[in-house]
């Protein structure tokens, strides 16, 4: 199959492991539990894209606003609608990221990873500029080994068909569950 | 919104393909037979090549090396005469009236009308001045996965074909089956390419 095909047949994978996301991390008060990591805090904030449907059918709703004014998403989920984007707040022990995940490309988008240099470490020598470029890296490479943490635990649920049918009980509680 | 920005937006790519031996050798005599041109002084209508993520006009990485650990990163610099249709259209239909009244005809042939409108263009052009846009790139030779900061389909199809002429080496797209596919082991490929939408309610 290629690329052009994978990304219209396979588009609701990114979505349905972005809807999954925002039930593991609202199931456990903004909490999700990484392997070899542990406990990770992940907040869905701010800034939700919705979608359903194809071609003319097609429906898409925008919700802003902060994490207790996202009942519109929620009623969103109600009517079969699946997650497309998120504004995600991760911290990892002292470290903090901010980066809405466009979930059918997965895309990374506005990601503000943690500053970790004060603006007088920030010298011009070869020496300087190479390990503020790996920070920098070393900082954005740690944001995408979480999400891709976060997908495996999802897709080996998902090709699961028990796992994946327990869960989808459990999610399917979580969207009908009353405000 | 690129690698050193406050913030960054990206795509990921896997990299396919064996790295050369010596490859940090090699990149570097690739990236120097493919730093970018300056096209300021001449009417070439585009460049494109490689230059540094901390300056656009250090194509010659005496600034700053491409290679960070190990990590290669670069900015692919794109320079565009561009002439808009407005006004190529007006410049086109000042010369058709001005031929018109010189040579006294009534109209002019299909073929003198395509004449003029490309000898007007190019005459445009030169006078454009080439637009600048950059993209950065950060390739992590250890893990063969590249992070290339625009999400513009056209950006990165113009990275994909640059990327292949420098490095002999192609890039694909880390969409979610994709990246999928690298994260689980071979036991659950099966499984997931067999996997369909589900209804969450």
């Amino acid at each position: 199959m290629d690329l052009v095909d994978l990304i219209v047949e396979k588009r609701f994978l990114g979505q349905e492991f972005l809807t999954w996301l925002w039930y593991k991390s609202d199931e456990r008060g903004g909490t999700v539990f990484l392997p070899g990591t542990g406990d990770t805090q992940l907040v869905f904030e701010k800034h939700m894209l919705l979608e359903y449907g194809e071609g003319e059918a097609f429906e898409k709703i925008i919700c802003q606003g902060l994490q207790a004014e996202l009942n519109e998403a929620r009623t969103g989920l109600r009517m079969g609608k699946k997650l497309e984007q998120a504004r995600i707040h991760i911290i990892q022990g002292e470290y903090e990221w901010h980066m809405t995940l466009k979930a059918s490309l997965l895309e990374f988008r506005s990601v503000k990873p943690p500053k970790t240099m004060a603006g007088s470490e920030e010298g011009a020598t070869a020496e300087a500029v190479e390990g503020r470029l790996l920070d920098r890296i070393g900082m954005l490479e740690t944001a995408t080994r979480t999400i891709d943490e976060l997908f495996r635990v999802f897709l080996e649920i998902r090709t699961s068909p028990a796992a994946w049918q327990e869960e989808l009980d459990r999610i399917r509680k979580w969207i009908r569950k009353p405000e | 919104m690129g690698l050193l920005s406050s913030s960054a937006t990206f795509v990921r790519y896997a990299v396919e393909g064996e790295l050369p031996p010596n490859f940090l050798d090699f990149a570097a005599e690739r990236i120097a037979a493919n730093a970018y041109r300056d096209i300021d002084d001449n009417y070439e209508e585009r460049s494109v090549g490689w230059v540094s993520v901390l300056n656009m006009f250090d194509s010659s990485f005496e600034y700053a090396s491409f290679a960070a650990g190990d990590h290669i990163v670069l900015t692919l610099r794109v320079d565009e005469r561009t002439v808009s249709p407005k006004i190529l259209k007006k410049f086109t239909m000042k010369e058709e009236a001005r031929l018109l009244k010189e040579r006294q005809i009534p109209k002019l042939s299909r073929t003198q009308k395509i004449e003029i409108k490309e000898s007007v263009k190019l005459m445009l052009m030169k006078k454009a001045v080439p637009s600048p846009t950059t993209y950065d790139l950060c390739w992590n030779l250890s893990e063969g996965t590249l992070l290339f900061f625009s999400t513009s389909q056209k950006a990165q199809t113009e990275l994909e074909d640059f990327f292949k002429k420098t490095f002999d080496l192609s890039l694909r797209l880390q969409i979610p089956y994709l990246t999928a596919e690298h994260l689980l082991k071979p036991e659950y490929h099966d499984a997931l390419s067999r996997l369909t939408p589900d209804i969450l309610i």
